[in-house]
C-alpha cells in the first residue's frame, strides 16, 4: 500500500533558482514531458521528490507490520500464502522506493534511522490496531484499494523514476486489492459472527481510509508546487469522493453498515451512529459522508495515535537486531547477533 | 501469534552507529526464455550472490518470468536522455569488449535489453549501440559490459515456479471474486465496479 498523499509544500519554491532554467522545468513538465536523470530540476522539487518518495517507502515498511503479525493467525494455508506474499510485496515497494529516494540524494541507511528515531513519518493509517481478521480483510480491501487509487494517479507524475515505480508497484497492488476483496466476500457470506467481526472491523477501518487521502486541498492547491510540477496528480479531496463512490455503495451492497464511530486512545470503537449522510446525490452522482475526525488525524500524525511507539518500537527493535548483519555486510566485521 | 507482537519495547538513547549503504544494483526480468530482459526494479546488496538470491527471491517471483538479470548501478552508463528520439548515429566496428545493450522508448518508460555491442570503452558502446538499437525511437541507450550483467535461470531454482502461484496474482482472484459478488450484485452493478479496478492488472 501506499503513503504519498501529502507530499511537502516548499514554502518559497524557487528562491535563487535560474529563472531561464526554471522557465525551460515547468514548460516541460506542462507539456507532460517526464523529468528523468541528469536532467535539471529546482532544488525545492529534488527535496519535495525526495520527501514524497521516502514517505512512501517508509509507509511500506511499516504497513507490513500489522499485517504480519496475522500470518500465523490466517485461517487457511492459501490466505496465510496470499498474505506471505504481500507483506514481502510491501517491504520489496519500501526497497524500490527507499532506492528512488537515495537517487535524490540521502542514503538508504539514513532513511531507516530518521525513520525509527521518529524525524521522519509514515503514513497515518498504520497507527491503528488490527485486532482480528476482519481488519487483515479491510485493510487489504479499503486501504490496499485507496492505495492503487491513489498510486493510479501518482504513475501520471512527472518523476520518471518514480512513475516506473509506481507502476511496478500497481501490478502488485492489484493482487492486495484482490485478494482483500475475496476476503470480505467470503466473510460477508459466512455465519453470523464472521459478518459481526466484518462490521466491527469496517467501523475501525472506514474513517482511516476517508482520512488516508489527507486533509481537506488547500485553496489554489492546484497552481501550488506539487500540483504544477506534477508531484502529485489529484486532490485529496476529489480522490476521497472518487474512493467514497466506490466503496460506499460496494459496502452497502455487501449488508455492511456506514457507521460514524467514537474510538478510545487505542482505537476501539466506543460507539456507533449510521452515516445518514451517506446516500447517493441523483444530481451529481456524488456518494455523500460525514468527515473524519481531523483532530484525531493531527494527533495521530503528531505521533499520539493508537499503534505510533508499538509500531516504531517493533521498527527499532527489528534494525538493531539486524544490526550486526550490516556491519558484517559493510565491513566484514563478524559480532555476535544481540540478545533478542 | 508470537508473544514478541505484543511486547511494546522500550528505547531510549541513540542508534548505534550507521553501516552506510551496500552496493546498489538493477534488476531486469525475462518473460521467457530468449526474450529480452526488462527492467523490474532495484536492490541493495553486498556482493553479487546475495544480490542474485535477493533479485530471485523479489523480483523473480513478483511476476511469471523465467530469469533476473542484475549489474550494479555503477557498472551502467547511460546517454543522455533525449527530449526527442536520439537521432540515428553510423557508428560501426567490433572491436572491444562485448556490452549488453538496453533502450528506453521514451522518457518515462523502462530500459528494456535490445542487444549486444562491441566496444572498447562505455562512450563508443553507446555510439554503437544507438547505430545497431536507436532506429530513431529511443530517448536513451543504456549499456553495461557482458562481464558486469549477471543471471539467474530458471534452472539454478528447483522450486522456482513449479508450484501453484495463483494466490499471489489478482487474477488469480478474479474469477471467485466475480462468483461470490453474483450473490449480492446484479450484472450490471457489478460491471460498473469492475470499472474501477485498473484495467491493465487485472
Ligand atoms: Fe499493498
Ligand atoms: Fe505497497
Amino acid at each position: 500500500m501506499s503513503g504519498a498523499a501529502n507530499p511537502v509544500q516548499p514554502m518559497c519554491p524557487c528562491e535563487g533558482e535560474d529563472p531561464e532554467k526554471l522557465a525551460q522545468f515547468e514548460q516541460r513538465i506542462a507539456e507532460g514531458v517526464h523529468i528523468e536523470p541528469g536532467d535539471w530540476m529546482p532544488e525545492a522539487y529534488r527535496q519535495g521528490m525526495l520527501r514524497m518518495a521516502e514517505h512512501h517507502a517508509n509507509s511500506e515498511i511499516i504497513g507490513a507490520l500489522p499485517e504480519g503479525e496475522w500470518i500465523t493467525r490466517a485461517p487457511s494455508l492459501r490466505r496465510k500464502l496470499a498474505l506471505t506474499a504481500k507483506v514481502q510485496d510491501e517491504v520489496g515497494h519500501g526497497q524500490m522506493l527507499y532506492r528512488v529516494s537515495q537517487e535524490l540524494g540521502k542514503s538508504r541507511d539514513d532513511m531507516l534511522r530518521d525513520l525509527v528515531m521518529g524525524k521522519t513519518k509514515y503514513h497515518n493509517c498504520f497507527n491503528y490496531p488490527a485486532p482480528t481478521w476482519g481488519d487483515i480483510a479491510m485493510i487489504q480491501w479499503l486501504i490496499d484499494g485507496a492505495a492503487i487509487m491513489n498510486q493510479k494517479t501518482l504513475a501520471d507524475g512527472a518523476y520518471g523514476p518514480y512513475v516506473r515505480t509506481m507502476n511496478r508497484i500497481n501490478m502488485e497492488e492489484a493482487f492486495h486489492f484482490k485478494s482483500g476483496e475475496d476476503m470480505v466476500l467470503t466473510l460477508m457470506s459466512g455465519t453470523k459472527l464472521q459478518k459481526q467481526m466484518t462490521q466491527d472491523a469496517f467501523d475501525r477501518w472506514w474513517a482511516v481510509s476517508l482520512m488516508f487521502f489527507g486533509p481537506h486541498d488547500k485553496p489554489g492547491a492546484e497552481t501550488m508546487p506539487a500540483m504544477r510540477w506534477r508531484m502529485k496528480i489529484e486532490k485529496n479531496d476529489s480522490l476521497r469522493q472518487r474512493f467514497v463512490n466506490r466503496f460506499a455503495p460496494a459496502a452497502k451492497d455487501l449488508g455492511l453498515i456506514i457507521n460514524v464511530c467514537a474510538k478510545d486512545e487505542h482505537g476501539y470503537v466506543t460507539s456507533v451512529r449510521e452515516d445518514e449522510q451517506c446516500v447517493r446525490d441523483e444530481a451529481t452522482g456524488n456518494w455523500g459522508f460525514t468527515d473524519p475526525d481531523w483532530d484525531e488525524f493531527f494527533r495521530v500524525i503528531r505521533g499520539n495515535g493508537p499503534c505510533n511507539a508499538h509500531r516504531l518500537n517493533l521498527r527499532r527493535f527489528s534494525h538493531e537486531q539486524g544490526d550486526w548483519v550490516r556491519r558484517a555486510g559493510a565491513h566484514g566485521t563478524i559480532t555476535t547477533p544481540p540478545a533478542a | 501469534m508470537s508473544k514478541r507482537r505484543h511486547i511494546t519495547y522500550e528505547f531510549d538513547g541513540d542508534l548505534p552507529e550507521g553501516t552506510g549503504d551496500d552496493a546498489h544494483w538493477v534488476v531486469y526480468t525475462r518473460k521467457n526464455a530468449g526474450g529480452p530482459a526488462r527492467w523490474a526494479g532495484y536492490l541493495d546488496a553486498v556482493d553479487v550472490d546475495l544480490a542474485l538470491q535477493y533479485s530471485r527471491e523479489h523480483y523473480g517471483l513478483d511476476e511469471a518470468c523465467v530469469g533476473t538479470l542484475i549489474h550494479r548501478h555503477d557498472a551502467m552508463t547511460d546517454s543522455e536522455y533525449g527530449l526527442e528520439p536520439l537521432s540515428p548515429a553510423s557508428a560501426k566496428g567490433d572491436d572491444g569488449e562485448p556490452w549488453v545493450v538496453f533502450v528506453q522508448k521514451g522518457r518515462g518508460n523502462i530500459h528494456i535489453e535490445a542487444g549486444l555491442v562491441h566496444a572498447p570503452n562505455a562512450r563508443t558502446a553507446i555510439a554503437r549501440g544507438i547505430a545497431s538499437f536507436a532506429g530513431g525511437k529511443v530517448t536513451n541507450v543504456r549499456v553495461v559490459l557482458q562481464a558486469d550483467c549477471h543471471e539467474a535461470m530458471q534452472e539454478d531454482l528447483a522450486i522456482w515456479r513449479e508450484h501453484d502461484l495463483s494466490y499471489k496474482y489478482a487474477r488469480g482472484y478474479s474469477k471467485d471474486v466475480r462468483a461470490k459478488w453474483r450473490t449480492f450484485r446484479d450484472e450490471a452493478d457489478l460491471e460498473g465496479y469492475r470499472a474501477g479496478d485498473i484495467k491493465e492488472h487485472f
